[in-house]
């Protein structure tokens, strides 16, 4: 749609038209008169001559007139919306050269020109002009762009999405980028036209609506905080452009306000928002960048702790990596543990009061060369009584980002536990036991459990299963049904069960019944289906991802395992029991895809189902041999079998780091604990929230900054202090900017104006809401007529 | 080079005296030539003079100055006398100019004045007849000194005017000739081409030599107008408006053809053409009539 400042002007110059008009027929110039003998020569040729000067004359006219028209159509100020442009351009550049062909056609046709052909092209070319102007003109008229132009004080609805990443506060110039980003948000808003409608919309997952003037929008701008939850800038968009299509004001604008980082832009289809932006959608959208291009941090990665719970006199090891995003420097890094002081966290004067005692476990000073990571390692190992223990890792130093400068954790220092070996007589015990407890840990006096070890026989008369905080059956020959109800019942209580089956569940070659009861398929997934049998030593565990907390031993040395060394060569095929309700996964599987490591969380404990024994010697006699797990040197077989000790007493160890957004879920026995708590969270300015146990657990949805989280509660006359720590993903803060091409797919190549100062946004937005002028090229073309007139009028009229 | 600038049409004008004028236009003329114009001719001796600075050293006689010490030069006289008749036409197309020194018919005079000096000097008769649509005045062939004062006393009161009837005049010419003669046309030719044709093989029929001066003004050879024209014919009255620029490229061509159509009859005919315009020097008709002179001979 074309628009125009004064289309008044349109009809003065029509008007005016009629001048030229009236002068080329009142007031021809005079010829000059003069004797000329050689007349005869002159009067051959009169016919023609007499046509073309009546061709020029009509030219000289058309020229003189069309320079009336161009004076008044560039006074009347046309213009187009910006995306229309080309289009009108091409359009206009079609007409010109046109008219130009459809001038030397005529001057072809009235001077009898004798070149056939060219007057053919002539026509040819003049009808393609026609056609395409034809069709460029339909398609103009008919587009359905909403965009309205010519008045910028037409109220407008704006969506204004403001990044509030973690990111955004990388400070530079003495302010970060999420103040910077307010000041423009303002900035725009207080230059809107009156009555127009404003979404202030964060990356932040809440839900977009109008904010009632532009005052509420302003405070509404000015109550944003940084946001940890990882929303990115496109999902913000896509919820926010709903609410934009559904409002009535015909011009639409959007405001991206952002540091143009890489991570902003993550998580939603590029297409989804370029379509959205299309041009059809009539939206004028502006990306305003308040980002940095050479900045620089350094950024500790995410937290790994070897165990979230270790004995009183246990070691701590955590492990995480420090990033440098610019030049090569060197950082001190260090561990520090907070020291327990009761009765805080307390809230006095408003506000939440924090243990503030703490000490330094260790120190790390690294070496880091430019835009490299190097892997940072901690250890702890000093007595403590039992108990949660927060601690953070911390940069020393400061930069130009510091929310990535700490991570937290939180660890708790518990009794030694007691595991349960059980083993059938053929079934040697020895190395589960000695893994539990070896020799040289119980000497010293560090050693995380008490083991006991028991012939089947014996535990299945057992009457009391509670003492034991784990339960590892190996190799098992067949139970009972109301032994494995039983077992049930102690897992549902919160007991660890692990259950490695081998050659003993089989009976003549296929599973034995009892593997196969109900009962059992409650513990073991599925009753048991079938032995798979692999001769050949190409069969091995195969593992794809290692984040589940079993493999929390072995992932640090994952590269450097090798399984195929320890084939496996039977294992159990479980027929899974769908829809029991109990949550279960596989955790490993072996290269032919069936699962190896099963888990079942039941009630408030966990069961590890392992489809080959971890009792095959290797010198096993009268039968097949299972596997060679514990051939040669089986380090991955004892850090697998350390990682499922470790998770089956930990309990609600992991939820003791977590990240944010994510929902901790700490158990709560109220044998031991007490019904609620006071929760803290790391803001002291927030007041605690009190949390009841549902179901033996305690659920913390809210997580959304990153900190320590305390629970206090009062349990038998004392203190109970429980907690967790958050902590943002480590690719959070990578300020690595977005490459334009990337951009341009989110939001479409040609479909959006991008500014980094406020004068370049409101220029960009007078053009968007304006339209490009036609002006400058009206007056070129002006001086082309002019000059065109100027010429012929001199050849006809000079005297 | 003093004399040489004589040629140039501009600066015979300033010279009133049509005499003079011829005088100047001759002599420029032979000086120009380097060598002697009658070198070779059919001329025979006729006496030896004392030399005098400017003359030929080629025309020094060396026997001569072998026997008495001093330079004399050979003289020369022709042999055989030729009868001219300088035929000019009189009409009002001649007295056009567009922006020259002098018109056409100026022009065509002070050729005819320098030609008439030229050949009485060479003591060749020399006559002259006018026309426009019939022969208006005529002078008897004479080859006198005051031949020479009668012609240019003709010319001199000469006013161009009437029409031109090249047939009925050349015609009415070559009834009055009794002798071969080499007869000198001076005309723009601005009439129909095969009446002029046709009138010019009457001529050439009756045993006389023809040469042809086709005198145009310089605005007609090169049509400089610009803008919107309305030409008047001086002899017809009539009229046209013409658009100078879109049609100087066919007035042209048409001049053009006409011009080469012209030279073309001729040289088939046995008729010398000179084409000239009147920006052109003198010396090109002097030296065509040289020419012919010398074919005769």
């Amino acid at each position: 749609m074309m628009s125009w400042v004064n289309i008044a002007m349109l009809g003065v110059g029509g008007l005016l038209i009629s001048v030229p008009i009236l002068l080329h027929f009142l007031m021809q110039p005079k010829p000059v008169e003069m004797v000329f003998p050689a007349m005869r020569f002159l009067i051959a040729g009169r016919q023609t001559n007499r046509s073309k000067m009546r061709l020029r004359h009509f030219l000289l006219l058309l020229l003189r007139c069309l320079l009336i028209a161009l004076v008044a159509v560039a006074l009347a100020g046309p213009s187009v919306a910006s995306n229309e442009f080309g289009n009108w351009l091409t359009l206009g550049g079609v007409g010109f050269s046109g008219l130009i062909v459809a001038g030397v056609l005529a001057f072809a046709i009235y001077g009898k020109s004798s070149k056939r052909m060219l007057v053919g092209i002539l026509t040819a070319l003049l009808i393609g002009h026609l056609a395409y102007g034809g069709w460029a003109v339909s398609k103009l008229l008919t587009s359905e762009s909403a965009q309205l132009l010519g008045d910028d004080q037409a109220p407008v609805a704006a969506l204004i999405v403001i990044d509030t990443s973690p990111r955004m506060e990388y400070v530079s110039e003495n302010s970060n980028g999420l103040e910077k980003a307010k000041e423009a948000a303002v900035s725009l808003i207080r230059q809107f036209p009156a009555d127009s409608q404003v979404c202030v919309l964060a990356t932040d997952n809440d839900r977009p609506f109008f904010s009632i003037d532009v005052a509420a929008a302003e405070r509404r701008i000015d109550s944003l905080t940084t946001d940890f939850s990882g929303a990115s800038v496109p999902s913000a968009l896509i919820a926010g452009l709903r609410i934009l299509k559904k409002s009535t004001q015909d011009r639409k604008e959007v405001y991206v306000v952002t540091d143009l980082t890489q991570q902003s832009w993550v998580g939603e289809n590029p297409k989804l928002l370029v379509k959205q932006l299309g041009k059809e959608s009539g939206i004028s959208t502006f990306v305003f960048d308040v980002g940095v291009v050479d900045a620089t941090n350094f950024s500790l990665g995410s937290l790994r702790l070897a165990n979230a719970e270790i004995s009183s006199r246990g070691r701590l090891s955590l492990s995480t990596e420090l990033t440098r995003f610019g030049p090569a420097a060197q950082r001190s890094v260090k561990m520090v543990i907070e020291k327990r002081e009761l009765p805080l966290p307390i809230v006095r004067d408003g506000v939440s009061r924090f243990p503030t005692q703490s000490f330094e476990a260790q120190r790390v000073t690294a070496d880091i060369r430019e835009d490299a990571s190097v892997p940072l390692k901690f250890s702890f190992s000093q007595r403590l009584e039992l108990g949660v223990y927060h601690g953070r890792i911390e940069l020393e130093g400061q930069d130009g980002l510091a929310v990535d400068n700490q991570r937290y954790f939180t660890f708790r220092v518990g009794a030694t536990k007691n595991a349960l070996i059980v083993h059938p007589e053929d079934v040697n015990p020895r190395v589960m036991q000695s893994l539990l407890t070896p020799l040289d840990k119980v000497e010293a006096g560090t050693a995380r459990y008490e083991s006991e070890t028991m012939d089947q026989m014996t535990f299945s008369q057992l009457k009391d299963w509670n003492e034991y905080d784990a339960i590892y059956l190996l190799d098992p020959s067949p139970l009972k049904d109301e032994i494995w109800e039983k077992l049930e019942s102690y897992v549902f209580n919160g007991g660890g069960l692990a259950v490695f089956l081998g050659h003993n569940a089989a009976q003549g070659g296929i599973a034995d019944s009892s593997f196969t009861t109900t009962a059992a398929a409650r513990i073991l997934s599925g009753s048991l289906q079938q032995q798979w049998f692999n001769e050949e030593p190409d069969l091995f565990l195969s593992p794809k991802e290692l984040v589940h907390p079993v493999f929390d031993s072995i992932r640090d040395s994952e590269s450097t395992v090798l399984w195929n060394r320890f084939p496996v060569f039977i294992h159990w095929g479980i027929e899974p029991v769908l829809d029991d309700g109990i949550p279960t996964q596989a955790l490993l599987r072996y290269g032919n895809r069936e699962p190896a490591l099963i888990e079942r969380s039941i009630g408030s404990g966990r069961v590890i189902i392992m489809t080959t024994p971890i009792t095959e010697y290797g010198f096993v006699t009268q039968r097949e041999s299972w596997n060679s797990l514990l051939s040669g040197n089986p380090v991955p077989a004892f850090l697998l079998l350390d990682g499922i000790a470790s998770y089956l007493v930990e309990g609600d160890a992991e939820s003791l780091n977590v990240l944010v957004a994510q929902t901790a879920v700490l158990n709560n026995d109220l044998r031991k604990f007490p019904e609620s708590y006071q929760t803290f969270s790391p803001d002291p300015e927030k007041p605690p929230t009190v949390l009841n146990s549902v179901d033996n657990k305690i659920k913390y949805r809210f997580i959304d900054a990153p900190g320590q989280y305390r629970l206090k509660g009062q349990f038998d006359q004392g203190i109970i202090l429980r907690g967790f720590s958050a902590n943002i993903g480590g690719a959070v803060t990578d300020l690595t900017r977005i490459e334009m091409d990337d951009l341009d797919a989110f939001l479409g190549a040609d479909q959006y104006q991008l500014a980094t100062k406020q004068e370049e946004i409101q220029r960009q937005q007078g053009t968007m809401r304006r339209g490009k002028e036609f002006y400058p090229l009206i007056v070129v073309m002006m001086l082309v007529v002019l000059a065109v007139e100027h010429l012929m009028s001199n050849r006809f009229y000079s005297k | 080079m003093s004399v040489e600038k004589y040629l140039k049409p501009s600066v015979i004008n300033q010279i009133k005296r049509l005499d003079l004028r011829a005088q100047f236009v001759v002599k420029g003329f032979l000086h120009g030539l380097h060598a002697s114009p009658f070198h070779g001719f059919s001329v025979e001796f006729s006496e030896h003079r004392k030399y005098t600075a400017g003359d030929d050293l080629k025309d020094i006689d060396w026997q001569v100055y072998a026997k008495t010490d001093k330079y004399y030069i050979k003289k020369f006289e022709s042999e055989t006398n030729i009868t001219g008749y300088l035929l000019m036409d009189l009409s009002q197309s001649m007295g056009y100019t567009y922006e020259q020194e002098l018109n056409k018919f100026d022009y065509a005079i002070c050729l005819a004045a320098a030609l008439a000096y030229l050949m009485i000097s060479q003591q060749d008769p020399v006559g002259l007849v006018t026309f426009n649509d019939k022969v208006r005045q005529s002078l008897p062939p004479r080859s006198r000194r005051t031949q020479l004062g009668n012609v240019l006393s003709l010319l001199s009161n000469l006013e161009p005017s009437g029409t031109t009837d090249l047939l009925n005049s050349l015609t009415q010419v070559s009834a009055l000739l009794k002798n071969r003669s080499l007869l000198m046309v001076f005309s723009d030719f601005l009439v129909d081409e095969e009446e002029t044709l046709n009138a010019l093989y009457r001529l050439k029929h009756g045993g006389h030599d023809v040469i042809l001066f086709h005198i145009l003004d310089e605005a007609e050879v090169s049509f400089p107008f610009r803008g919107i024209c309305k030409m008047l014919d001086p002899e017809s009255q009539e009229e046209i408006q013409v658009d100078a620029a879109g049609t100087r490229k066919d007035y042209l061509e048409k001049m053009q053809a006409f011009r080469d159509g012209l030279e073309l009859n001729c040289r088939n005919n046995g008729i010398d053409y000179v084409p000239l315009d009147t920006s052109m020097q003198f010396d090109k008709a002097l030296l065509e009539y040289l020419l012919s002179r010398r074919a005769r001979g």
